[in-house]
């Protein structure tokens, strides 16, 4: 990235596979670069070179029309501000994505997961109405309703108090076993990050070392889910490995 | 599959619908929605309204005479003429106009006498009805010899019916009809009374018309437009300088050019209302992009493509600016009723039609302003980039100027051109307002600099409040602008009409005469001044009136200047002559008087005259001299021994001039600008003048007394201006109706404004919160930041109404020019209120936050 005349290297090269029904923990400390990953990884952002698979599409050569549906098809988000859309009532946010990817039945399937959160007799009530933990019960039926192959969630439990953040995480690990969805998780929380299958951990725009092997050992090529072959070092030449 | 398909085409019309509802119920369109309202009612309401004052004076009086030219004259025309015209196959007819007293049994009304033609009128229509009951009336001539059609009016005011006779003059006639329309009737405020139409053979029998009676003599033409161009041809250059040649533009008379100015000022505020509006818009829309912003960011991170969301805005932002069309639609034909009605006792508008013209106008305007003004945003809204759902929210910062200027400064142009279809005032309004509202920019900019210095010598909220004041000025530059406009019009309009009101006021002491009498013949002076003398009653004697123009100085001809200025100068009140006096006293020298004098004769100096050059003649002195007024003297460059020479009837004199007088013409004296010695004069027939101050106590015993004097004509001079003032109130009521639409503008620019700074406010108070400042502090600042801001704009609005004041004072209305520092406080207090009060409605939401919820939603 180039600010002024500086060049600012956000993530160096890095090279990560997630394999599909997978949980992991991307952690790291304010600054490091995770929040950047999972932009990448998710296909809002683009790396400024280096390669992006999800699902085995190469969003690194979507546009943001065709990478907006991969999304549609195969990605749920849950974020820190829950990022409901405040003049639509919870079950209208709810539907959405299901509405998006031109699921018939979203209203069923947004009540019936609105009840599973816990927000049944909720569902009519506008985000404002609504505390944060039921507005990020709300973000995580969302999130599922699509009943998405990959779920990204981003410090779920960044704006909610110990007990409450207890509850969220409960409920996303709970669905995700339940759906088989694959879990891409950004924390700084350790203990959060534990309940995940795998940790990695970003230090300054890299993955650390014994967990990137880590990584790399468990890929199966076949399976991945999301792969990110990244380099962001507009100074370097570097060639970065490729999996898949 | 296919109903799949056919739900996911319209999935982005259901999302857009559920939108709109929920935003609409929740109250977060409801600034773009007034905006587009307002722009749309202000429009409907003033196109409607100045459409039907157009209307009501147009059908009134202006553009029909009742023929294509009028020759107009104040004897009867040489028969050469008629024998011309009918050369020519021209259709001719007759009319004779004057005043009289209409009288049965005891009862008696001043009224306008039409004498006319069986062939009256030759264009347009005379309508009559000859029953009360009777609903639709009938198209007439003249009426049959021995009998009168009224307004009714007449009917009621003399308590009569048809049938029963009155008197006019001498001759009693029978009332045969009520008259509904007179083709070429004048604007009726400044007549003496309701019209009565009597057959033109019927005149000789009244007796009214006598040497030196105020008596009007029409010849009407119409024919074909070669005929009546190759007449006018042949006509114009025989014209005398006692007579007009007219036709139906050059018509207009004083009250019409009165409403019409009226009208031009009323399109001008009107503009002004719109302007704003539109600025509402503008800034309303853009909060609209950046509220949005977090949806569409929204939706596609999950995954919602470009399209459906542009798909999903248009529609959105359509369905918006329909609806606040449709409200601003039918608030505008309220707005448009209510005008209708404040004027409605002096100028009727229950006939004008209600044309497609402002509907049209006004859907115009409200698409124009929806398209051209959200253009930019929407398409900036509509690129939003996923990536802020990770990023955050920033506003984007808008380049100061690029090209997504140009459509909103377009759409600006092209509302005023619709609006005043006048290409040159659109384009100087337009620039004019640029350039004014960058002045206004520089000053208010310079206070709230100012202001931020001053603030950090006072108290803590002060200081926060001023120097947030300073940080928004570009923000604040808009809503500075727009108040300031808005209550520099107020307050022109407020000290204008009281100041104008009092000055008349001021001028007319207890006795000062409310009655003229006009048209007295020689005979009957005596027995009014043994009655005037008797009865007590305050006057200003006799003076006899002679009717001649001036038509040499020195020997030059004079000439006018053209046509038309003889037209306006007829009507020009003797204020606006002092003041045209000025203004044309070095490049016209030889120019005429345009228009027939009341000349007079004086063996003594009159009161309120002073000679401020030559001497006043010796009451034996038999020389011929005139004595001039002073302010015509110097615009026609007349100087003491000039020799001037005049027309009386065919008489020609020439007289040198030995003085020059000051009068006072805010005296309600009569005053002459001409006055001869008694040698001059006195050869030629003449009728007398006088002026009376009749309490309401005697007015029916003189009334009364007058009544055996038919053909003496009085004028009400009272009711005369108790009509001006009533006109001056109702012009006032309908100005004042636009000027609220303004401030309602103003208004919501700075909601909108408050709006569109929310985000930021809440940022900065929970910041504040934060760091230990009391609620009372920021509520302060807060306060204090809308009441400078008001204050600021109370004061350059104040510093604008003293500088145009001044110019309309010392300008148009030749007061002596006056401060008004009493209405810089109601200014400045006004603006400080008002705007105080708004923002902090506006901002009341955010105040009542608890500290813990400011926080948690800013955090």
């Amino acid at each position: 990235m180039q600010v002024e005349d500086k060049t600012l290297v956000l993530l160096q090269p890095l090279n990560l596979t997630v394999a599909a029904g997978e949980s992991i923990a991307i952690v790291g400390s304010s600054g490091s670069g995770k929040t950047t990953l999972l932009s990448i990884l998710a296909g809002l952002d683009l790396p400024s070179s280096g390669q992006v698979y999800l699902k085995n599409q190469p969003l690194h050569q979507f546009n943001e029309e065709q990478r907006s549906q991969v999304r549609a098809q195969h990605v749920g988000f849950i974020f820190q501000q829950f990022l409901l859309i405040n003049s639509l009532t919870a079950l209208e946010n709810v539907m959405l994505p299901a509405e998006l990817a031109n699921m018939p039945d979203a209203q069923a399937r947004g009540e019936a997961l609105l009840a599973q959160v816990g927000l049944a007799d909720r569902m009519e009530h506008y985000p404002s109405q609504l505390s944060g933990g039921e507005q990020q019960r709300v973000a995580i039926a969302r999130a599922f309703i699509a009943k998405p192959d990959i779920l990204f969630a981003d410090e779920p439990t960044g704006n909610l108090d110990s007990k409450t953040g207890q509850h969220i995480i409960d409920l996303i690990f709970d669905l995700n076993v339940k759906e088989g969805t694959t879990l891409v998780l950004v924390t700084h929380d350790a203990k959060l990050a534990a309940r995940c299958q795998r940790q990695v951990e970003m230090d300054s725009g890299a993955l650390t070392e014994p967990l990137i092997e880590t990584a790399l050992a468990n890929t199966d090529e076949n399976q991945a889910d999301s792969q990110t072959t990244s380099h962001d070092d507009l100074e370097s030449k570097t060639s970065v490995s490729q999996v898949g | 599959m296919s109903i799949v398909k056919e739900k996911a085409s319209s999935m982005w019309f259901t999302q857009s619908l559920r939108l709109l509802h929920h935003e609409l119920r929740r109250g977060e369109l409801t600034i773009i929605f007034i905006a587009i309202m307002l722009a749309v009612a202000t429009v409907f309401s003033l196109t409607g309204f100045s459409g039907q004052i157009k209307y009501a004076i147009v059908a009134n009086s202006t553009n029909t005479i009742g023929a294509d030219r009028v020759l107009r004259m104040s004897s009867e025309v040489d028969t050469s003429i008629i024998e011309k015209s009918q050369t020519l196959a021209l259709q001719y007819a007759r009319k004779i106009e004057t005043e009289s007293m209409a009288f049965a049994g005891d009862n008696m009304l001043l009224s306008e006498l039409d004498a006319v033609s069986d062939t009256y009128p030759l264009r347009g229509e005379l309508r009559i009805k000859t029953s009360l009951t009777q609903i639709a009336s009938v198209v007439a001539n003249a009426p049959k010899l021995g009998t009168v059609w009224v307004e009714p009016s007449v009917l009621s005011r003399l308590n009569v019916n048809i049938g029963e006779v009155i008197e006019i003059g001498v001759a009693q006639l029978i009332i045969a009809g009520i008259v509904t329309d007179i083709p070429d009737r004048s604007y009726r405020a400044f007549i003496a009374g309701p019209t009565v139409i009597l057959n033109i053979a019927d005149m000789p029998k009244t007796e009214l018309i006598q040497p030196g009676s105020r008596i009007t003599y029409k010849y009407l033409f119409a024919g074909e437009t070669q005929a009546i161009e190759s007449f006018e041809k042949w006509i114009k250059p025989q014209i005398n300088e006692s007579q007009r040649w007219y036709d139906a533009k050059a018509a207009q008379n004083r009250l019409s050019r009165i409403l019409d100015t009226a009208e031009k000022f009323l399109s001008l505020a009107s503009m002004l209302g719109i302007v704003l509006a539109a600025v509402a818009v503008a800034v309303a829309s853009r909060r609209y992009g950046q509220r949005h912003q977090p949806n569409v960011s929204i939706f596609k991170a999950l995954g919602a493509s470009i399209s459906h969301v542009r798909k999903l805005y248009c529609l959105h932002w359509t369905l918006l600016s329909c609806l606040s069309i449709a409200a601003g639609l039918v608030v505008g034909y309220g707005l448009m009723l209510l005008g209708a009605n404040a004027i409605a006792s002096y100028l009727s508008l229950a006939d004008a039609p209600l044309t497609f013209v402002p509907f049209l106008t006004a859907i115009f305007t409200g698409l124009l302003c929806a398209i051209a003004f959200a253009i930019h945003p929407i398409m900036t809204l509509v690129k939003s980039s996923p990536l802020n759902v990770i990023r955050g929210f920033s506003q984007e910062k808008v380049a100061r100027f690029g090209w997504y200027q140009l459509p909103p400064l377009l759409a600006l142009f092209l509302l005023l051109l619709v609006f005043s279809q006048d290409l040159v005032m659109s384009a100087a309004l337009l620039f004019g307002g640029v350039v004014v509202s960058f002045i206004l920019l520089l000053f208010g900019r310079g206070l709230m600099s100012a202001g931020r210095s001053v603030g950090t010598k006072a108290g803590k909220s002060w200081h926060l409040a001023l120097a947030n004041l300073k940080r928004r000025a570009s923000e604040n530059s808009v809503q500075l602008v727009s108040f300031t406009i808005a209550i520099m019009l107020l307050l022109l309009i407020t000290v204008m009409k009281s100041s104008i009101l009092l000055e008349w006021e001021q001028q007319f002491p207890d006795d000062t005469p409310n009655h003229y009498l006009i048209n007295i013949t020689q005979d009957q002076i005596q027995p009014l001044k043994t009655f005037v003398e008797e009865k007590n009653i305050a006057n200003q004697g006799f003076y006899h009136i002679y009717r001649g123009r001036l038509s040499a100085i020195n020997g030059v001809k004079t000439v006018d200047k053209d046509d038309d200025s003889q037209v306006k100068n007829v009507e020009k009140t003797d204020d606006t002559e002092k003041q045209q006096a000025k203004k044309t006293k070095q490049q016209e020298t030889r120019q005429g008087m345009g228009r027939e004098l009341g000349l007079t004769w004086r063996t003594e100096l009159p009161d309120e005259n002073e000679i401020i050059a030559g001497q006043w003649w010796q009451v034996s002195d038999e020389t011929p001299q005139v004595s001039i007024e002073s302010n015509i003297a110097e615009r026609l460059a007349v100087k003491l021994g000039d020799e001037l020479t005049f027309t009386l009837g065919s008489d020609e004199f020439t007289v040198p001039v030995t003085s020059i007088r000051q009068v006072n013409w805010q005296s309600r004296q009569l005053n002459f600008i001409m006055v001869f010695n008694q040698s001059v004069l006195e050869q030629f027939p003449t009728t007398s003048i006088s002026a009376w101050s009749i309490s309401d106590d005697n007015r029916d015993m003189v009334y009364r007394f007058l009544a055996n004097f038919p053909t003496i004509t009085v004028m009400d001079f009272a009711a005369i201006m108790a009509q001006l003032n009533g006109i001056i109130e109702q012009v006032t009521v309908a100005i004042q109706l636009i000027l609220i639409l303004v401030v309602l503008a103003g208004s919501l620019v700075l909601i909108a404004q408050v709006q569109a700074s929310m985000e930021e406010r809440e940022r900065e108070l929970a910041i504040l919160r934060t760091l230990g400042a009391k609620g009372s502090l920021l509520r302060n600042s807060v306060l204090y930041e809308f009441v400078a801001l008001g204050a600021i704009a109370g004061l350059m609005a104040s510093v604008g109404m003293e500088i145009a004041v001044y110019i309309l004072q010392s300008q148009v209305f030749n007061m002596s020019g006056s401060f008004h520092f009493q209405y810089w406080l109601v200014g400045i207090g006004a603006g400080a209120f008002f705007v105080g009060l708004i923002g902090m409605l506006s901002c009341w939401r955010l105040l009542k936050l608890s500290s813990v919820t400011l926080i948690r939603r800013t955090m």
